[in-house]
């Protein structure tokens, strides 16, 4: 479903994404991993054709996106990092914005499954900035899957929520994939991908560093947040941090 | 105390200039001084209708106006910033993370935009002006004291600052209808006391003084208007403002839906949403477009009689042309691309669906040109009309080129404003010398609906090319 080769992104002296390449089969749950300001929301922005890679070339669901980005993003659900609905519409009215500009019929029914999912009630009735982030951030997913797309590109998908709504949505998505959905995920929370991820990409400072499945990754007797820093630092660097760094510079101050 | 002044002033600094870029913001003193000195250029002949003390009238009204909203922006500034940027944190905040008071705080807040907006509007305003009247009316130089100005107009915009300030704190305490009370009734008392008049505009404090300099007395007023609001802010201050979550009936799909097939359906029903839904409501079209337009239309009279030569109609279709794209502003004040880049859509589709709506509006114009035309000067009708929609059409068409979807944002960038100014007064001057030849030499206006067409198709083109067409 994903096809990149040799994917670079400069803005100004930083590169924010070097010569990535990466591949995502139909029916997995892919997991971009990677401290901050490692280029995962770059990599998503140039999935989705929302910016246009320096190099490379990139395959989203069989479409060219830098000949088509349109149609990318009329195939695709999408879930952006910042959830910024309009603020005077209210929650139902945005979901029908989106189901409109996508040309959706009946799309009633399904907006109202979604607000039973998040349990909105009332809320649904809210103008968009008045509603709390979570709630927001729950919209946004809602209208990533309003068009029931066969491939989600999701950027940090549980941040704003609380545990109960990310169980929900950690189970939807698990349902997802076994339906031959595919998804793609970006995330710095390690437990996110353990949980439900089938395969992830560690990227650091630009460079994907590893890729690989999960259950292929050999964890016996190390967790995953010790392989990611294996990779993307110096345990024992940090390890000495930790225990001496941040009180010695207390005690000096 | 001081550390957090200069930390304030660069973050006032850094956000603009993030806003414009760093040399474009540095550039706006300078067009600010460049358009005062161009606009005053005709000072000569807005003498003939207005009097000084009524030019000096306008300034300090203009000032108080100016600290109003920057007290405003000031205090909406986060969620300004939010808007544009989606997540933004500015030191006025703080506070809650910091062992420093929110008295502190706003204490120097309020310093850092009293010496950052001096120098930035006021200063370049009066030295524009200054130069201005000492080139066209070197012998009325006398008549306008600028350093008095200098000090008079700061009291009004310390006035405007303070006062909103105060009426913030107001609205933290008892919420919008104490506000809505409060300046209700300060008309309804003058009103009451039988001082309603012409007269009682000159009552401004900062006007007062300027006016009769020797009575020192009249300082008391503007001294009052500024401490007392703002030593009450800061004694009363309360940071966290009542959240009130607003919920409607979903009158958007109806809405939507009576619009048919039409291909921006969607975002007609959006944006006619949001201006209902926005503070002031579809009423600021009134305030900021029809009342503006009357008041024009009866200084463009009154200069009519005064200066024969001119056509009063012909020369109101042009003012009301240049007034009208500033609908464009409004219509793209709520909107950041960032809330639809991830759906199927192109920049220049939300352009498109604007301009569509701009079209539409354009109507309440029209109208009102047509009901004017029809009982003042039915002879200059039909050259009127085409003047109003050509200028309309070509000042819209310029400012989508120079600015896209953020018009209130980019115009700030100088070089911009250099490009806008360029690309639209020239024009206007040949409008108005035109009219003076004779109202059918404005047919050659016509010449402005290619011009137009071709520089919209570059600018759907420009947009769409334009990466992460900003915030």
């Amino acid at each position: 479903m994903i096809e990149v080769k040799g994917l670079s992104k400069s803005f100004g002296n930083v590169k924010a994404v070097d010569g990535v390449a990466l591949s995502v089969g139909k029916g997995e749950l892919f997991g971009l991993l990677g401290p901050n300001g490692s280029g995962k929301t770059t990599m998503i922005k140039m999935l989705t054709g929302q910016i246009k890679p320096g190099f490379g070339s990139l395959r989203v669901h069989g479409v060219d996106v830098l000949k088509d980005p349109l149609r990318v993003r009329e195939l695709v659900g999408i879930i952006p990092e910042q959830e910024t609905p309009p603020s005077f519409l209210t929650a139902e009215e945005y979901l029908h914005f989106v189901a409109k500009i996508r040309k959706l019929e009946r799309y009633e029914e399904t907006c109202e499954k979604w607000f039973d999912f998040f349990n909105f009630g009332d809320q649904k009735n809210v103008l968009c900035k008045d509603l709390s982030r979570g709630t927001r951030q729950k919209l946004m997913f809602a209208q990533a899957f309003l068009h029931e797309p066969e491939l989600a590109i999701i950027d940090e998908p549980l941040i704003n929520l609380d545990p109960v709504m990310q169980r929900k949505v950690k189970d939807f998505l698990r349902g997802y994939v076994k339906n031959d959905g595919t998804v793609f995920i970006s995330t710095h929370i390690l437990e996110i991908a353990r949980e439900i991820c089938t395969s992830i990409g560690i990227i650091y400072k630009g460079k994907l560093v590893y890729t690989g499945r999960m259950d292929e990754l050999g964890l016996e007797g190390r967790n995953l947040e010790g392989f990611f820093l294996e990779l993307v630092g110096q345990p024992g660097e940090k390890q000495a941090n930790y225990e001496t760094g941040i009180t010695g510079m207390i005690a000096r101050e | 105390m001081f550390d957090i002044f200069k930390s304030m002033m660069k973050e006032e600094w850094r956000m603009h200039s993030s806003l414009f870029g760093h040399s474009g913001f540095a550039l706006f003193p300078g067009f600010i001084f460049l358009f005062t000195f161009l606009v005053c250029l005709v000072l000569p002949v807005f003498r003939e209708i207005v009097s000084d003390a009524g030019i000096a009238l306008g300034m300090h009204y203009f000032f108080l106006l100016v600290g109003g909203m920057v007290g405003a922006f000031g205090l909406m500034g986060r969620e300004f910033m939010n808007r544009r940027f989606g997540q933004a944190s500015l030191i006025a905040y703080s506070s809650r993370t910091l062992p420093v008071s929110e008295r502190v705080i706003f204490l120097n807040f309020l310093v850092k935009d009293v010496v950052y907006y001096f120098f930035l509007y006021i200063l370049p305003f009066i030295a524009g002006f200054a130069l201005a009247v000492k080139l066209v009316l070197p012998s009325a130089a006398g008549s306008f004291k600028f350093s008095l100005l200098t000090l008079t107009l700061f009291l009004s915009f310390m006035i405007g600052l303070s006062v909103v300030f105060f009426l913030s704190t107001v609205y933290a305490h008892s919420g919008k209808t104490v506000i809505a009370g409060l300046l209700l009734a300060f008309p309804v008392l003058v009103f009451a006391s039988g001082n309603f008049n012409g007269e009682t505009l000159y009552a401004h404090p900062g006007l007062a003084f300027y006016l009769a300099p020797s009575e020192t007395r009249y300082l008391l007023a503007p001294a009052f208007l500024i401490l007392v609001p703002s030593a009450l802010s800061l004694i009363f201050l309360k940071v966290d403002y009542p959240q009130v979550q607003k919920s409607f009936s979903n009158s958007f799909s109806g809405l939507s839906s009576r619009l048919g097939s039409y291909r921006y359906a969607s975002f007609v029903a959006k944006d006619f949403l949001d201006l209902k839904r926005s503070e002031g409501g579809l009423g600021k079209i009134i305030f900021s477009f029809l009342l503006p337009a009357t008041l024009v239309w009866v200084l463009l009279s009154a200069l009519g009689n005064v200066i024969p030569a001119l056509d009063s109609l012909l020369l109101f279709s042009l003012v009301l042309g240049v007034l009208s794209s500033s609908m464009y502003n409004w219509l793209t004040e709520f909107d950041l691309f960032a809330s639809y880049a991830f759906l199927p859509l192109k920049v220049s589709d939300v352009i498109k669906s604007k301009l569509d709506i701009y079209a539409l509006l354009n109507v309440v114009p029209f109208v009102f040109l047509l009901g004017l035309g029809l009982r003042t000067e039915p002879y200059t009708l039909g050259p009127s009309l085409l003047v109003f929609l050509s200028i309309s059409f070509y000042m819209v068409t310029v400012l989508v080129y120079l600015t896209g979807l953020y018009p209130s944002v980019n115009l700030y960038n100088g070089k911009t404003f250099a490009l806008y100014a360029l690309s639209i007064v020239p024009v206007l001057i040949l409008n108005i010398v035109l009219s003076i030849l004779g109202p059918y030499y404005l047919l050659a206006d016509l010449a402005l609906l290619p011009v137009a067409v071709y520089l919209l198709g570059r600018s759907f083109r420009k947009w769409d090319g334009v990466e992460n067409p900003q915030f």
